[in-house]
């Protein structure tokens, strides 16, 4: 109670000193946003970008990371990866693997092997090479090329589902 | 689920299968310019007792005459 009255009883105008001492540096202090780069190794996609929201396909399941978010990394899986830069503005490329590291210090590294915007996938290419891959998995060849095989089907079926 | 391929290859050797279906699936320009990231070739030499060996290709690229290898 003391304590408040005597907070209160303080002059209001602010020293030109003791304003730049409040203010700090310009990065201090809780942000709504978080700093993603993005690359893919023939292409930087974003380098340092505010960005509010991101959407990722990751092995362990689809997660959206905001800022502040707990540190991690995660291998990302065939899927739609999705960047919200602000509100309304979303962008989405689908990627092939990778890995998504959230930072301790709201900061976002996403390493991308292969991925497009969506329009640049041709539904017809994607339904036929389906088609291919489904039959090889199925076929009587090696282990090891009906694994590569349901490797393409896992990357198909993902790219057909997010082009619907 | 995701980990079947674990038994037969590196995870290297999955993302670049991963990739390989992806570019496929692209339109027709946008394939063409992603088809040649796809491909990889090396060239290695083995050296013993101070003499090299012969240098051998793995994948050798078509030679167009564009391009000088830097070695």
């Amino acid at each position: 109670m003391a304590f408040r009255l005597a907070a209160r009883a303080l002059p209001r105008r602010a020293t030109p000193l003791a304003a730049l001492a409040r203010r700090g540096y310009a990065e201090g202090g809780p942000s709504d946003k978080i700093k993603l780069s993005m690359v893919l190794p023939h292409q930087t996609i974003f380098s340092s970008t505010e960005v509010t929201q991101v959407n990722l396909p990751a092995v362990t399941g689809d997660m959206g990371v905001l800022a502040n978010h707990l540190s991690t990394i995660e291998p990302l899986r065939p899927g739609v990866l999705e960047v919200i830069e602000s509100a309304g503005q979303s962008k989405k490329w689908f990627v092939s693997s990778g890995f998504a590291t959230v930072h301790p210090d709201n900061t976002m590294t996403i390493n991308i092997i292969e991925g497009a915007p969506l329009e640049d996938f041709s539904a017809e290419a994607v339904r036929s090479n389906l088609a291919e891959a489904q039959r090889v998995a199925s076929g009587n060849g090696s282990e090891e090329e009906k694994a590569e095989a349901r490797i393409e089907v896992d990357v198909y079926e993902a790219l057909q589902a997010s082009l619907r | 689920m995701s980990s079947l391929w674990r038994q037969y290859m590196t995870y290297n050797k999955y993302s670049q299968i991963a990739a390989r279906a992806l570019r496929a699936g692209l339109k027709e320009d946008a394939r063409v310019q992603a088809e040649k990231r796809g491909f990889t070739a090396l060239r290695f030499q083995e050296w013993e007792n101070g003499q090299p060996g012969e240098q051998v290709w793995i994948d050798k690229p078509k030679d167009d005459g564009r391009a000088k290898p830097a070695v």
